[in-house]
């Protein structure tokens, strides 16, 4: 299984699936469209095994590929509305151009990088990650982006800095929630720097080998893929390093449900949804929650001696 | 009862029961077309939670309704709207236990175990559930006057039933921080008809007809 086992290397140019399988692909999930109602009679087949094994290899991952229609169609993006289903067309006029992101804080190179310098000045590579939610449920996505560290690197942090803080755009004339009260935005998020330096940590411009469409985060986003999809924020405009530990929404709102960390952990349940299982989108029945989404070999270095359950 | 009232309840009969069974028939034709999301299992808790509460508060207010505006014919809506209610909360417990877990009861025993507000709804669904059983003539003879004091439990559903939405919903209770509108407005709604069930209340709106 070896290298078949890792689930972030860049993929080979051969490898990637071309446009016109992704789509016809998703044609094949349309002509499936009653998934619904074929879910709900397979529930009263008396057999129906509950959990699924999970795919561990990059080849299953490929094979499970959530649809585009599902990655784009069915996201939480609050700003927009707390309809998952209503953010693609509310979100469809958000302007993403231009657009620049500002590195500042602990760093020794301040600066303003322009979305044209982010996509040419790294190298754009494509990455399969599963996306687990908080709410349960899950996708597998193949992401187009750059690892963040090297954007980091080109920064360079301060011995000082501990903490990375990310913020999202907030732009209340096209974004029909962002006044509503509901949520103190801008949507704030963090990460330690050492998390935000692991090479599976991504700053990604497109999903399906396009540009990302706006209810996805257009036009660049985080995808930190062992942890719930909460901590991967979306439409970047600021980065910035810290020393201490940077407040973010959800960790604000309800510290209880919603820890700092946030790593996927089927052992640390949350008073609404299941963390233990998961539905896998376009799937029917649940399948087991995987530690670190899946990702503990690689992320686990990372919190050596901590107590997981403490630090949620 | 004249003949044009027992038309108006006939034709209120109907009213009701094609309306309480019009979000099932729409639920079955969304799940026919393939049009209930991308997540229908969370499609189907919601709606029928939410229809579940709906139709619970409606079957609340046909007792005041009688009493203030004297209608007394409406009491053959109350019957039918809590049955409903009680059907949609034993579907929404359904997607749950059949459709969500398949019923793996060592899975759903662990998310009970650890989900406090999945109690609340149990409460809120065994005391319909009760209500529903009990609903009929036979038992209302043999209850006498303890069946009165039985059904009026169906407040205490319909709080039990508003305390697991507001902790089902995703945000923060405390700071109200999150998607708090429609469970509060329900909420609200309870609280209105609990009001107007105060006697006191009551002989306001009485002594106003006269
Ligand atoms: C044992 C009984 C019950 C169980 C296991 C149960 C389970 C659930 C679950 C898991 C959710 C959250 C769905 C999600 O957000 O993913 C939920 C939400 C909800 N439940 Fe229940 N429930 C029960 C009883 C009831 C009853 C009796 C009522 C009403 C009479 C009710 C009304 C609701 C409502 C209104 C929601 C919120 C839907 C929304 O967010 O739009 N539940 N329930």
């Amino acid at each position: 299984m070896d290298q078949n086992d890792y689930r972030s290397v860049p993929v080979n140019p051969e490898e990637v699936t071309p446009k016109e399988v992704y789509l016809s692909r998703r044609k094949f999930l349309k002509g499936m469209g009653m998934v619904g109602l074929g879910a709900l009679l397979a529930s009263c087949a008396p057999a129906i095994s509950t959990v699924n094994e999970s795919p561990a290899s990059t080849e299953d991952l490929r094979e499970a590929l959530t649809s585009y229609d599902a990655i784009t169609n069915y996201v939480n993006y609050y700003e927009f509305t707390t309809n998952k289903e209503g953010v693609a067309e509310l979100a469809q006029d958000f302007v993403t151009e231009p657009w620049s992101v500002e590195l500042s804080g602990l760093v020794e190179n301040p600066r303003r990088f322009s979305l044209d310098e982010l996509r040419t000045n790294f190298e754009q590579e494509e990455r399969i990650y599963r996306m687990r939610c908080v709410e349960g449920w899950s996708m597998v996505i193949p992401w187009l982006g750059f690892p963040l560290h090297k954007l980091l690197a080109a920064v360079k942090p301060t011995p000082q800095a501990r903490y990375v803080a990310f913020e999202t755009a907030l732009v209340p004339e096209q974004m029909n929630a962002a006044e509503s009260g509901m949520f103190p935005f801008p949507y704030r998020e963090g990460l330690r720097l050492d998390e935000a330096e692991h090479d599976l940590t991504l700053l990604a411009t497109g999903l399906y080998g396009e540009d990302l469409p706006p209810q996805n985060g257009a036009p660049i986003r985080l995808v930190v893929p062992w942890k719930y999809g909460f901590k991967s924020s979306k439409s970047l405009v600021r980065i910035t390093l810290v020393e201490n530990q940077p407040p973010t929404l959800w960790n604000t709102v309800a510290p209880q449900e919603y820890g700092f960390f946030a790593n996927v952990n089927p052992g640390v349940d949350h008073p609404r949804w299941s963390q233990a299982t998961e539905r896998r989108i376009g799937e029917s029945g649940r399948r087991a929650t995987l530690f670190m989404n899946g990702y503990a070999e690689e992320v686990m270095p990372l919190y050596e001696g901590m107590d997981l359950t403490l630090n949620y | 009862m004249a003949k044009t009232t027992r038309q108006t309840q006939k034709w209120l009969l109907a009213a009701v029961h094609l309306g309480s069974l019009l979000p099932l028939v729409l639920f079955g034709l969304d799940a026919a077309l393939g049009r209930l999301g991308f997540n229908p299992i969370e499609t189907a808790l919601h709606r029928s939670g939410r229809t579940a509460v709906a139709i619970l508060l409606l079957s609340l207010t046909v007792t005041p309704i009688i009493k203030i505006f004297n209608l007394p014919m409406a009491i053959r809506l109350r019957k039918p709207l809590g049955l409903y209610a009680a059907l949609y909360a034993g579907l929404h417990f359904a997607a749950f236990v059949v459709w969500d877990f398949g019923l793996n009861f060592g899975l759903i025993w662990l998310e009970f175990t650890q989900k406090p507000f999945l109690w609340v709804g149990l409460g809120a669904l065994v005391i319909l559930a009760v209500l529903a059983a009990t609903s009929t003539r036979f038992w209302k003879k043999k209850l006498r006057s303890g069946w009165r004091r039985l059904h009026r439990t169906v407040y205490l559903a319909a709080g039990l039933a508003l305390v697991h939405y507001l902790l089902a919903v995703k945000g923060d209770l405390l700071t109200l921080q999150g998607e708090y509108t429609r469970p509060l407005l329900a909420a609200g709604a309870l609280l209105l008809l609990m009001v107007l069930r105060v006697p006191a209340v009551q002989q306001i709106f009485q002594r106003n007809r006269r």
